[in-house]
């Protein structure tokens, strides 16, 4: 019978969270209580340096283009040595959804994600990060690439000598 | 009637016991209620107010009171104050009828465990319970908003309904116990609770307490999945704290009245009557708690069609039933 | 008129069109890179292989070399043909240093759009690049020949359409160069236009240099101001500092191109001395407090030295809506003169020449290109409106006779020197146009245009807006403000955006000027109320020919962020206007003035008969203004 079947359904019903109220609950206490985050959690964004020290940031606003809340903005110049960087580089964690298309965006590996995700301030313009809070002295992810060994445009060394690149092209060379 | 202070002043007494018991116990059964909700959901529940968080209910006490007495434009400014008393008073108003234990003999007055045995106490119960209604449905016209008249409707059509099968549910137990009275029930019981006999009345009167209550599966006024809070949506603070409050008063004074009407009210073996009292209450409280964290809101069709089609004939069906088994008996 | 299918779209054009542009016509794109619209094919990247399925040829061919012939099916999307182009890009790819983050071309680079468009995503050569050494040309334009992909484009420009010699391709084989032929800034007035025309970075702006990427930039389609030619440019600008300006195509004017002048001419926009702040006797106030003193002291120097004591000074730089207001304010104020030129001399000549346009014997850009016969008489177009000179080269390469009266005079093409108009056959020539300024006041050409009826006429205005402010000035009876002084009446002098000698302020009590240049004129202004410049504001000009065009708000006006804080970054302050953006367009100053002075508000500058260039789209090719 039906009205039986129904029966059955709620005491089932009933039985299940009569068992549950019995089980060791999942909550984890939160501040006395942390659980280690996995390394590519994504949380406090960080910028990172090459293997040789210098910025890995070239300012190309990637990150800036791809972040859906807009929250990154820069301005990039030039070094003397041609190197293009980031003059000044702010994020506004206020507005940062930590989704991380930033990170993927950027194709000099120098935007990363870091989970350390306590950054609370009390004020909400301390959450404006400017270059110096970002900059880290470290390679994070990816120790051993450097975007301008490989990019063309010789930086780090002199033109034509970087990875995959032959010297450069005698113009005034006759042989076929 | 002669009046003699020391009667003037028990009476006096227990006014107060029995508020001050109600009070603290709705206070604390909202706190059950979310550490036993939690416990259900793999939760712990509120801990941080407190020892394993026993202040909470004071902090909540505290933000009600301090929070902004806030009227929407356009509510009818004094129903929109009187409905969160008259949620609440007919409530507590109520548990005046409740025997919760035996009488006992103080400075040589006999002194009834209640504060106040009516001949008709059950038909006060129906009449005040039926007042409590006007709480639900002043709130939510006075409240100027779509939400709150939407829920003080439903609640209205569903509290009206509900009322029917738990009065038609209570006949057979003034049939067995030859009483209006609630003392007269309750000692009717000491032999054998009338669950017993009316395992029937029992579960109907069960499920229209439930529904009178507004608790889950029958919180359709509040329904905060579709009507945000129902109809006290528009209110805040103490206010809003008044309806929260009636509604824990209603669970405990309806379930001192199902523990008097069928479970032998605070007869029970070993343990002092009012102790069995409290433990049949504290076991109903429980009870609806349990059922709301298992039970999913009924639709509003469903509702309807439960409560006039299947409770209600099920409740007259009984009545013919007891009444032919009893004239059988003689 | 040919008819094929392409893609299943049924197309028809005109004879002689190819393919490639056929497709464009109906919303086809096809990938491509040597060609380019100005300057036609060249078939040397391969880029824009289609297949064809039916009709006088087959298989896979080159959409921008083949001359699109009746019943030809063409597929853009066949497999063999995608294919084909996969194979292409891959291969152009092959030696690009992939640079992109640090390339000013990405995100505006035809080659990263065709290349992801072509479906290369990932580098599967493994093998070394060539590389190049870069040329230093100059302060305008960086050179990055790595990321050249030789579809010729720039040297097809370069000498070929602007007529440089300075720069062209040398090497052979791989290592085919771009460049000059030895380090050194690039000659020609139009070289700018290298970057325009680079389908990839090898060509990119040096003054713009790193400082913004295409999707952050602020731009609107906006007119020249540089000179009376008004060539349709789109300025770029970002963090409210005008970092750039591009050509933007109108071919009734400029066709693709601008010239240098016009492309690196920005620095007055971001200038740091650019007065923002309103100036009540050289204290700092806000608009309405000066608003209020300007009205108080136009009548107290009308009660002081009688009414007719107040000139109201317009520009021929001022903008259309601003000039149009001159009028009505000078009413409301009783003025005794409205000048919208300053030198007499100046007045006359605009004025006369004016005269000589009126009804269509004006000559487009355009007209020059198509014309057959063109005289360059007593004025030198390189210097006051460079483009005339590209579109008379175009001419020439196109077969036209260039005469040129008069001395010292270089144009981009060969010509022949005569020494007075009437040596130059124009009765035999078909389409035949004059080039004259109205500043060189040479021989007066409204004898000529009696004689033949042909004959058009490109006259070089000394000024953006001279055409208007003419206009206006003969409508309204106006004077020079030289012959106003004179007259020893004038005691106030409102100044909008005009440029006064010192001379004339000399014995003027009252000076008021509204103005977005720290001018002589601003500084010896008692009261001061800052305006936008033609990039932070909506506007009309009128260009040589009489043809009224829309320039667009590129940017809010503001003080730009790259001036705030040398050492770091931007402060952390809220704020809803940017220190220095209470400038507003001249116009809307005027009309609150006038609001002030006679109670109603003006809302709308155009009436009357210049209601139609109400709603003028900036995209559009102009209004001709003696159609109105």
């Amino acid at each position: 019978m039906k009205i039986l079947s129904d029966i059955a359904a709620l005491v089932t019903g009933m039985w299940i969270t009569w068992k549950h109220i019995f089980r060791r609950p999942v909550t984890i206490q939160y501040p006395e209580e942390k659980r280690t985050p996995y390394p590519r959690y994504r949380a406090r964004i960080v910028l990172t340096r090459d293997p040789d020290g210098g910025e890995r940031c070239v300012a190309c606003q990637l990150c800036s283009g791809a972040c859906p809340v807009d929250c990154i903005t820069m301005q990039s110049a030039e070094d003397k040595d041609g190197r293009r960087y980031a003059e000044w580089f702010r994020i506004n964690f206020s507005r940062c959804i930590f989704c991380g298309f930033c990170a993927e965006a950027c194709p000099t590996l120098a935007i990363q994600m870091t989970p350390d995700f306590e950054i609370c301030k009390r004020d909400i313009m301390d959450l404006v990060y400017e270059k110096e809070d970002l900059l880290i002295d470290g390679c994070g992810k990816s120790p051993d690439y450097n975007y301008y060994r490989h990019a063309g445009i010789g930086v780090t060394q002199p033109r034509g000598s970087g990875a995959e690149e032959k010297p450069p092209v005698d113009v005034r060379g006759l042989l076929p | 009637m002669i009046y003699d202070p020391i009667d003037i002043a028990l009476l006096l007494g227990k006014i107060a016991l029995v508020f001050f018991v109600i009070l603290t116990l709705a206070a604390y059964l909202v706190f059950a209620e979310r550490k036993v909700l939690a416990w259900i959901q793999d939760r712990k529940g509120p801990n941080r107010v407190g020892p394993f968080g026993l202040l909470q209910p004071l902090a909540d006490l505290i933000k009600l009171l301090t929070k902004e007495d806030f009227r929407p434009i356009g509510a009818d400014k004094w129903l929109f104050y009187l409905a969160p008393a008259m949620a609440a008073i007919p409530a507590i108003m109520i548990f005046a009828i409740v025997p919760f234990g035996a009488p006992l003999t103080l400075f040589g007055h006999t002194v009834q465990l209640q504060v106040s045995d009516l001949n008709v106490g059950l038909l006060l119960f129906m009449a005040l319970s039926s007042v409590a209604v006007y709480g639900v449905a002043l709130g939510g016209w006075a409240s100027n908003s779509k939400y709150a008249l939407l829920g003080s409707i439903r609640g209205l059509a569903q509290l009206i309904s509900y009322e029917l099968s738990m009065g038609l549910s209570l006949v057979p137990v003034v049939m067995l116990a030859r009483s209006f009275r609630l003392s007269d029930i309750v000692n009717a019981q000491a032999g054998c609770w009338f669950i017993v006999y009316q395992p029937l009345a029992f579960m109907i009167f069960l499920i229209s307490i439930a529904a009178e209550c507004k608790r889950i599966p029958f919180d359709l006024p509040e329904a905060e999945g579709e009507l945000v809070a129902g109809f006290h949506t528009e209110y805040s603070g103490m206010r809003f704290g008044l309806f929260f409050v009636g509604e824990y008063i209603n669970i405990i004074v309806l379930g001192g009245l199902a523990t008097t009407f069928f479970l032998g009210g605070w007869h029970g073996p070993f343990l002092p009557p009012a102790v069995w009292f409290s433990a049949k209450v504290l076991a109903f409280a429980f009870l609806f708690i349990w059922v709301r964290g298992t039970l999913p809101r009924l639709r509003y069709d469903q509702l309807m069609h439960f409560g006039w089609k299947i409770l209600t004939p099920l409740a007259l069906v009984n009545i013919l039933v007891t009444g032919w088994w009893l004239v059988l008996r003689g | 008129m040919p008819k094929l299918i392409i893609d299943d779209i049924t197309v028809e054009v005109a004879e002689g069109t190819t393919v490639l542009e056929a497709a464009q016509a109906v919303d086809i794109p096809i990938p491509h890179f040597c060609w380019h619209p100005a300057l036609g094919k060249a078939g040397a990247c391969r880029a824009c292989a289609v297949k064809m399925l039916e009709g006088p040829v087959k298989g896979i061919q080159m959409s921008c070399m083949l001359p699109v012939q009746d019943g030809m099916v063409v597929s853009t999307t066949d497999p063999e043909a995608v294919a084909m182009r996969r194979h292409i890009i891959e291969w152009l790819m092959i030696n690009h240093p992939h640079d992109c983050p640090v390339c000013d071309e990405g995100g505006e680079c035809q080659l990263q759009d065709f290349t992801i468009a072509a479906g290369h995503g990932i580098r599967r050569y493994s093998g070394k690049k060539r590389t190049h050494v870069n040329q230093d040309l100059g302060p305008f334009i960086q050179h990055e020949m790595n990321r050249c992909i030789q579809c010729y484009r720039c040297v097809r420009y370069y000498q070929e359409y602007a007529g440089g010699t300075d720069f062209g391709v040398m090497g052979s084989a791989g290592r085919v160069y771009f460049g000059r032929f030895q380090d050194g800034e690039l000659e020609s007035p139009f070289s700018g236009n290298l970057v325009d025309i680079c389908p990839t970075g090898v060509f990119t702006d040096k003054t713009a240099r790193f400082r913004a990427r295409y999707w952050d930039y602020e731009m609107a389609p906006s007119v020249c101001s540089g000179c009376s030619l008004g060539c349709n440019t789109t300025p770029v600008a970002r963090y409210r500092e005008l970092l750039k300006i591009t050509a933007r195509k109108n071919e009734a004017v400029n066709g693709w191109f601008i010239c240098d002048r016009g492309r690196f001419s920005n620095s007055a926009v971001n200038d740091p001395q650019r007065p923002r702040t309103p100036l009540v006797d050289g204290r700092e106030s806000t608009r309405d407090e000066a608003l209020e003193a300007l009205a108080l002291r136009i009548a107290e120097t009308e009660q002081l030295y009688g009414t007719g004591s107040i000139a109201i000074v317009g520009s021929s730089r001022l903008a259309l809506e601003a000039a149009l207001l001159l009028p009505q304010l000078a009413q409301l104020t009783s003025a005794g003169a409205l000048c919208y030129f300053t030198s007499e001399e100046e007045r006359a000549t605009t004025t006369s020449h004016l005269g000589l346009l009126s009804g269509g014997t004006s000559a487009s850009q355009q007209e020059i290109r198509e014309s057959d016969c063109i005289v360059v008489s007593g004025c030198d177009p390189l210097q006051d409106a460079p483009m005339l000179a590209l579109a008379v080269r175009q001419a020439w390469r196109d077969g036209a006779t260039v005469y040129v009266v008069g001395d010292g005079i270089v144009l981009p093409c060969e010509f022949t020197a005569v020494a007075a108009v009437d040596a130059v056959p124009l009765a035999a020539a078909k389409k035949p146009v004059l080039i004259c300024s109205a500043s060189c006041n040479s021989d007066h050409p409204a004898g000529l245009l009696v004689q033949h009826s042909q004959l058009k006429l490109a006259v070089i205005f000394p000024a953006a807006n001279s055409y208007g402010a003419a206009q206006l000035a003969g409508e309204q009876g106006g004077v020079s403000l030289e012959r106003a002084v004179a007259s020893g009446k004038i005691k106030g002098i409102i100044s909008v955006e005009a440029d006064i000698p010192a001379h004339l302020l000399a014995g003027i009590p009252f000076v008021a000027a509204l103005d977005w240049r720290m001018t002589e004129t601003v500084r010896a202004a008692q009261i001061f109320l800052p305006t936008t410049a033609w990039v932070e504001m909506d506007g009309t000009s009128i260009n040589n020919e009489g043809r009224a065009q829309r320039f667009k708000k590129v940017m809010n006006p503001g003080l730009p962020i790259r001036g705030l804080d040398p050492a770091g970054h931007p402060p952390h302050l809220h704020r809803t206007v940017p220190p220095g953006g209470e400038a507003q367009p001249a116009w809307q100053t005027l009309a609150l003035l006038i609001e002030r002075v006679s109670g109603e508000p003006v809302t709308e500058p155009f009436s009357g008969r210049w209601e139609r260039l109400r709603g003028l789209d900036a995209g559009s090719e102009g209004v001709m203004i003696h159609d109105l």
